[in-house]
């Protein structure tokens, strides 16, 4: 990677006796499209906040193409951010919102109208101009807001839950949208979030939060199917966790004991895992094959046990089995047989999809 | 059963509500109409005569005496509109955004003068303003004059003074609670698109805060020009009086009853449209 367009080192904020954010570390580079996810109160829109200038940091460098932007106020800053609730002006209508940044640095008006032209056309709301915000749907809202910023050219777009508001249909829409504006402008977007499927949709990476640090960071397949900790794997989709007992350490694999059943699962994390201590394994309910009993050859682990509910959900359903020992396990199930309660089925996987995680 | 009791306390919340109705049917508009009715009739013999004469209007409008006091009370209410908003603006604007931790304290400290007694609060002035006050004393003390100066109290200018001390609070509370109302998002927003603190005020909390501006100034105007209590005790001489002074020794001295409705209500009538308009300006500037 080149020179980061905003690098993040060691940033802390403390509020009074809260710290917010607690010593993250962070490159983002140009063109990026990064989301921070977590979960309320895990310091991702203080982090954002940081970067758009709107609180100083306690300890840290910010830096953009190098230099420390933490001393300069958010108006000295290419940066700029589509808000939560938008932030629209409402004693502005649509064109003056979208041309305020243009007027403040002094964009000649007949510039400053064609450009605001342009982010209007773009965002698909060229005839809504002489509008009041308070005549707008949500969605619209949502566009004026996101032209708003754009019109200003800036190196880096920060992006606070700019979704939340919408529902579910146009939440859909307006991430592809996004996602590939971000794509045509070339724009770093950093994207503050707390849904998961909206993260693992649109970024390039995920930075997961959690207690004001970055829990994991990496690509969305990545985090979703290689999770380091049980927090991540827990947050990121729908996981089943088996905790274990280390019987054995490989160079590759590492053998597991679950009450009696033997399991492997690629050592990944768990290379400095001693044996005889305890593991948790993640296996997502769909990469698991649930099946009338019987062998299965070694490449895939199997735990025997009584389907104890099946769940509808469209497309295919949820069948959950119970194992010997209490725990349950969820299956996606997609395939033509039906389960009903009672019956004594086998849950197996192949060995290399299990993922070992740190508790 | 339940029933019943319901329908009791919707018959007891009605009351509640007819209470209030009542009250101020009793003690509003009743005098007002009263006020109206007599502003038709005459003094014949000392005593008051019903009528339907628009004498009292005609001698109101043709001496000029009263149109001069209207004007000059107005252009008094002005000067005090003036100087409480200049004041009132900043006090609010401090405590909305810059007074973190102090902030209920330091609105109680705006308020709690008007728990104070009026009269004391006029008096004070006296005391600060008069020949042997402490304004003329400290000048003295510093050699600025040589005389204490009897400018300072009886005149307009000790009237502008002390009104505006009076109705600034009156200004204040709602400057204060539209810039509260500002949600902070937006000043942060205008900061993210380029403009300073400076810019920020200018072209988005000055025009968001407007409706507060013109609530407390139609208070600070309407209550200063109905003011008389400050005429009577920092005026002086005849020259400084106000309307409402005019009002009460029509009541009082002249016993001219009737003249002094016609007055009163032509004022009621100034104070009424006055109150329109405004109202009209803030309905315009939310539909626009």
């Amino acid at each position: 990677m080149s020179e980061p367009l905003l690098r993040l080192v060691d940033v802390s904020k403390r509020f009074g006796d809260v710290t917010a954010v607690d010593g993250v570390s962070l490159d983002i580079a140009a063109g990026e499209f990064l989301t921070i996810l977590g979960a309320s109160g895990s310091g991702k829109t203080t982090t954002l906040r940081l970067i758009a200038g709107f609180e100083p940091p306690t300890a840290g460098q910010i830096l953009m193409n190098g230099a420390d932007i933490a001393p300069l106020p958010p108006y000295r800053r290419d940066v700029n951010t589509v808000f939560q609730q938008y932030a629209l002006f409402p004693h502005l209508d649509v064109r003056e919102n979208v041309g305020y940044g243009l007027r403040m640095r002094g964009v000649p008006p007949p510039e400053c109208e064609s450009r605001v032209a342009e982010a209007l056309a773009m965002v698909r709301l060229g005839d809504l101009g002489p509008r009041k915000p308070r005549q707008l749907s949500g969605g619209q809202q949502q566009r004026v807001a996101l032209a708003r910023a754009l019109v200003n050219r800036p190196q880096l777009l920060l992006l606070d839950e700019p979704l939340g508001a919408l529902d579910l249909k146009l939440r859909r829409a307006m991430q592809l949208e996004l996602k590939h504006l971000q794509t045509r402008l070339g724009i770093t977007f950093v994207y503050v979030t707390h849904d998961q499927e909206e993260a693992l949709t649109m970024s390039d990476r995920i930075a997961l939060m959690r207690s004001g640090r970055i829990e994991q960071l990496g690509k969305p397949d990545e985090i979703y199917h290689r999770p380091r900790t049980r927090y991540v794997a827990d947050f990121i989709g729908e996981t089943n966790l088996l905790g274990c007992k280390v019987l054995a350490t490989a160079a590759e694999v590492v053998t597991l004991d679950l009450n009696g059943s033997v399991l492997r699962a690629p050592v990944g994390w768990g290379a400095s895992i001693p044996a005889g201590a305890v593991a948790l394994l993640s296996v997502r309910p769909e990469q698991l094959v649930i099946g009338p009993r019987g062998d299965v050859g070694p490449e895939r682990n199997r735990l025997d046990g009584v389907v104890a509910d099946v769940v509808f959900v469209g497309a295919g359903s949820k069948v959950h089995v119970a194992l010997g020992n209490g725990t349950r396990m969820v299956v996606n199930w997609a395939g033509d047989a039906t389960f009903a309660p009672g019956i004594p089925v086998s849950v197996t996987w192949p060995v290399e999809v299990g993922v070992l995680l740190r508790d | 059963m339940i029933s019943s009791q319901v329908a009791a306390r919707g018959r007891v919340l009605r009351l509640g509500a007819l209470l209030p109705l009542a009250w101020a049917v009793v003690l509003l508009f009743v005098p007002y109409a009263f006020l109206l009715v007599q502003s038709f009739w005459r003094v014949a013999g000392g005593a008051l005569t019903p009528d339907f004469t628009l004498d009292n209007y005609r001698r109101l409008i043709g001496t000029s005496l009263y149109p001069r006091t209207i004007l000059y009370s107005a252009e008094t209410a002005l000067w005090v509109t003036g100087f409480a908003l200049l004041l009132a603006y900043p006090l609010a604007y401090l405590l909305a955004f810059k007074a973190r931790r102090h902030r209920e304290l330091l609105y109680f400290a705006v308020i709690i003068p008007l728990w104070v007694s009026y009269v004391v609060r006029a008096y004070a002035w006296k005391i600060i303003l008069g020949q042997h006050g402490i304004l003329n004393g400290l000048l003295l003390s510093l050699g600025v004059i040589h005389e204490p100066l009897s400018v300072l109290l009886y005149s307009r200018w000790a009237v502008v003074v002390a009104l505006t001390h009076i109705y600034t609070p009156f200004a204040l509370m709602p400057i204060f609670a539209v810039l509260e109302s500002i949600p902070p998002s937006l000043r942060e927003a205008s900061q993210d698109l380029y403009a300073g603190r400076w810019r920020t005020f200018l072209h988005v909390t000055l025009p968001l805060s407007l409706p507060g501006v013109l609530a407390g100034a139609t208070f600070a105007f309407v209550l200063s020009m109905g003011d008389f209590l400050a005429p009577q005790l920092l005026g002086g001489n005849d020259s400084a009086l106000m309307v409402s002074n005019l009002v009460w020794s029509l009541f009082g001295v002249a016993y001219n009853w009737p003249l002094g409705a016609a007055v009163a209500v032509v004022m009621l009538g100034l104070t009424l449209a006055l109150l329109a308009l405004t109202g009209a300006i803030e309905r315009r500037g939310q539909t626009r």
